[in-house]
């Protein structure tokens, strides 16, 4: 039985190969004929207008929520819009800004910034148009802030408009004014990076009121960027075709996005040549999918660094956790570099010593991770008071076991790493209470009952990154965020209230001057490393798999495809 | 007959009134739709609060399952947050045809069930008539030389077939016929997807990105249903009307699809029966790995996400489809056995 449906499978795709190789040439020939023919002065004279071709075909593992940025911020949405709706700026493979619809990032010297830091004027571009042909104008802006705030939509995020921004103005039709309550550092990356057609979305706004049931948010026919939105068919895939509009026009014809939920049958497709571009692998699929000699794996740095948090309140953490020595004895006692290399790539996932290594050149570069001694973490722990009194194996001290509760989510990766380090400190002498959390829970604040923010915990292990390529997190940090039944929205899980940390963290987030910030969050960095706040486990770039037919890829952490109008196949 | 299918249809609706209130209770387990919308970057908590209290998932859960019933378009909510209630409800509830909006997209739920379930038809249709021919063609042939070569040798494969696991199997035809043919040179099936960008959605396309899904779907349930169809003809031929019928001297072939088959086949149709309405479910784990667009991926994405208007909305569609399909069933019984009597 299985013969016969084997010799059916391939005699039908033999036949639609058949099928599907006439289809291909019969569209090819009317092309080829136009060319001899004897060439009109006018049709010379034409303006040259460019060719594309060639189709680069990207999986992504999750289906966008929406295209419109108001709706949602997920990573595959986002990414998109390097394709059909930029921002001010891109960054590129470096995180420098490449102009996009700015004329010039705003800094002091070309007047862009204010002096006291609360203003930014941004300049457009004169050449800039929707893919319709609109002009885009600063009231397309102004629209957009507008509608972020407005109370109609129920917009996923208001950061940092609501927080920050004042007010948004039409100083010019080429000139916006974005004023500041405060000076706010984190600018480039996170005001306009988005800007929404005030000409097709009004009149939606007005008739119905609000903009969560536009037509446009599932399919933005018009836009701006290299590419325009061609077409969405739910769960399947999405088109983007080349805009000959743009200020920069694409070679390719089309992108192409498939929607291949599973890794594994995503990985094959990668293998088999069926997408060009594949991300979020991971690093034990590299000799796999490199093996065939079609394809690349890059490791692209996003900012992600996986690490411990570690909970410090007087209120709810283990007692040992509010002493520094401890703290540096957990560290010296779990040996990172063995994880890494046993579970995941050293040359791709090095130990990281600071929150923002993964943020260059944010990062402390005179600081080394803590390395793994053993014999010293026993020598502080002892100091500190904790030995084992009642010889059951774990430290003691005034009657309470050194137990420390060590939570996570439940990725496997995750998992492992807590098998692995239950046994390493109990060398030490160290116990270990492991929770695992669904995603929706682990992440939740303090009144959905989030274990992070309810502080249940003295270690919490994850990856999380600022707003990157910014180090913007300083919320994580603050006294005035510690979580709690006063303040059920905080973001400082780790009950963590330094004063000279606030002061720091208060500094540069009103520091517009680029180098200051960055000797300042060495600084953080270094204090954060010397106090024990944060424990270092991996750098976790993004990893991407490229396909050889595809030349000039640059992906960039920030917005990966911000080159991708230089993108060209060969078959 | 007409009044049997209306007292029929008329229970229908209290028991799908009760299922919908179980589901909902189900759902308030499901965890946080808003935890998850940002994906990678878990939602700011000042943003989680606001999206809850804009999307109602404040109000108490039977609050909710009344909004979802019959809307909130005769009451006034909190948009802004400044506890006075000033925005009317836009909702007109499932009892008026509103099936909400699914709270990841915003979308209608009944437009995003709209876009899969063809996708899913497709696919399970053809899956499913497949099936049927196989599975009836090898159990009969089966029971007809029971414990001949023939008969072994499917025993045998279809306990192998039975006992795979779908994802093994989903993807172990993917590697086998898509990567590796294609390193080997031989003809291969594509991957993943619909069809080929580079050539675009042709029927050719389509039934060669079917080919490794349908086989999926179709080798596993064969499995299945031929034991079972072998079994029901092997219990049939050993009743007394058969030897009767044998004994008169009717042909052999005139028994088997005379007097065995249609009453073999009873049983077969009760099974297809309730399998229909779940058709409209789609597959899970094979749409996923094929990345086919279907029902089953749009359930299993939504119920990672917490997205309860969906859920409710394919769920209450299969449980009308499966109230429907069991009086069709019962209906299409009486027509063949001409024993049984609906009055």
């Amino acid at each position: 039985m299985k013969q016969n449906l084997y010799t059916f499978l391939t005699l039908v795709v033999l036949a639609s190969m058949a099928l599907s190789a006439c289809g291909g040439k019969t569209a090819e020939t009317p092309a080829a004929p136009a060319q001899p023919e004897a060439p009109s002065p006018t049709q010379s004279a034409a303006p040259e207008s460019p060719t594309f071709s060639g189709t680069a075909t990207i999986t992504f593992t999750q289906e966008p929520d929406s295209l419109n940025p108001l709706y949602t911020t997920m990573f595959f949405s986002g990414i998109t819009r390097d394709f059909w709706l930029k921002g001010m700026w891109s960054f590129d493979d470096d995180n420098n800004p490449v102009l996009e619809l700015a004329a010039e990032v705003p800094s002091a010297e070309n007047g862009g910034l204010s002096a006291d830091g609360k203003t930014i004027v941004y300049k457009l571009r004169n050449d800039i148009f929707w893919s319709d042909g609109e002009p885009i104008t600063a009231d397309d802006f102004v629209f957009t802030y507008d509608m972020i705030m407005s109370d109609k939509n129920v917009v996923q995020s208001r950061y940092p408009y609501e927080d920050y921004v004042t007010g948004v103005t039409a100083t010019d039709p080429k000139t916006v004014t974005v004023t500041f309550s405060e000076p706010f550092a984190a600018w480039l990356t996170t005001i306009f990076t988005y800007v929404l057609p005030k000409h097709v979305l009004q009149p939606v706004f007005e008739t119905e009121g609000t903009l969560d049931n536009a037509a446009w948010n599932k399919a933005p026919t018009v836009g701006v960027g290299p590419f325009v939105f061609s077409e969405w068919e739910s769960g399947s895939h999405l088109i983007f075709k080349a805009n000959p509009n743009w200020i920069h026009p694409p070679k390719l014809e089309q992108v192409f996005i498939r929607i291949v939920p599973d890794d594994a049958a995503q990985e094959a497709a990668i293998i088999a040549g069926d997408t060009d571009i594949g991300v979020f692998l991971s690093s034990d699929q590299i000799e796999k999918l490199e093996a065939g000699g079609t394809v690349d794996v890059i490791a692209v740095a996003s900012g992600y660094d996986e690490g411990w948090f570690l909970n410090v309140s007087p209120v709810n953490a283990h007692p040992a956790m509010l002493d520094p020595n401890v703290r540096k004895a957990i560290a010296l006692a779990t040996d990172r570099f063995t994880i890494v290399n046993d579970l995941l790539d050293p040359e791709i996932n090095p130990v990281n010593s600071t929150y923002w290594d993964g943020t260059s050149p944010y990062g402390n570069p005179d600081l080394k991770p803590y390395p793994y001694d053993p014999e010293e973490a026993k020598r502080l722990l002892e100091a500190a008071g904790w030995v084992d009194s009642n010889g059951d194996g774990t430290r003691d001290k005034d009657g309470v076991e050194l137990v420390l509760r060590y939570i996570t989510n439940t990725r496997e990766l995750r998992k492992n790493v807590q098998a692995v380090v239950v046994q390493q400190w109990s060398l030490v002498g160290i116990g270990a209470k492991l929770e695992n959390y669904s995603s929706d829970v682990y992440w939740n604040g303090y009144n959905d009952g989030g274990p992070q923010a309810q502080g249940i915990y003295d270690i919490a292990e994850y990856s999380s990154v600022g707003s990157f390529p910014d180090p913007e997190a300083s919320a994580n940090f603050l006294c005035s965020e510690i979580s709690g039944p006063e303040n059920p929205d905080g973001a400082n899980w780790q009950g963590l209230c330094d004063e000279e940390l606030d002061a720091l963290l208060m500094e540069q987030a009103v520091t517009l001057d680029v180098e200051k910030r960055i000797e300042l969050y060495h600084q953080i960095g270094k204090l954060m490393y010397d106090k024990v706040y944060y424990i270092g486990m991996w750098l976790d770039p993004d990893l991407w798999s490229v396909n050889k037919r595809l030349q000039n890829v640059r992906l960039s952490g920030a917005t990966p495809f911000w080159n991708v109008h230089e993108w060209t196949v060969t078959q | 007959m007409t009044t049997y299918i209306l007292r029929r249809l008329g229970q229908a609706v209290p028991q799908l009134f009760i299922i919908s209130v179980i589901l909902f209770a189900l759902m308030q387990a499901f965890g946080d739709p808003v935890a998850t919308l940002g994906a990678r970057t878990p939602p700011k908590p000042e943003d989680k609060e606001r999206l809850r209290r804009m999307l109602g998932l404040d109000q108490p859960a039977y609050m909710q399952y009344v909004t979802w019933l019959v809307g909130n378009d005769w009451q006034k909510l909190d948009m802004d947050g400044d506890g006075i209630a000033e925005t009317p409800g836009q909702r007109k509830g499932i009892l008026r045809g509103d099936w909400g909006n699914s709270l990841v997209t915003r979308r209608p739920v009944l437009e995003m069930i709209g876009e899969r379930l063809p996708n899913t038809l497709i696919l399970m249709i053809t899956a499913e008539i497949i099936i049927i021919v196989f599975s009836l063609a090898i159990g009969l042939y089966s029971a007809l030389r029971p414990y001949s070569l023939f008969d072994n040798i499917v025993t045998g494969l279809s306990f192998v077939g039975y006992s795979m696991p779908v994802f093994w199997l989903a993807l172990s035809l993917m590697y086998l016929f898509a990567v590796n043919f294609r390193r080997w040179g031989l003809p291969y099936l594509p991957t993943v997807g619909m069809f080929d960008p580079a050539v675009g959605k042709t029927p050719a396309e389509l039934i060669k990105h079917m080919i490794l899904p349908v086989a999926t779907l179709a080798i596993i349930s064969i499995a299945g249903y031929s034991r079972f169809v072998r079994s029901s003809v092997l219990e049939v031929l050993s009743q007394d009307y058969i030897r009767t019928a044998r004994a008169k001297g009717v042909r052999a072939r005139w028994v088997v699809w005379r007097h065995a088959l249609p009453n073999a086949a009873l049983p077969f149709i009760t099974l297809i029966g309730l399998d229909i309405p779940f058709l409209l479910a789609g597959a899970v784990v094979t749409e996923r790995i094929f990345a086919w667009p279907g029902m089953g991926r749009l359930f299993i994405d939504h119920t990672e996400r917490a997205d309860f208007p969906m859920l409710m909305g394919i769920l209450m569609l299969i449980s009308i489809a499966v109230v429907i399909f069991q009086i069709i069933t019962d209906v299409v019984y009486s027509l063949v056995d001409p024993r049984i009597r609906l009055e």
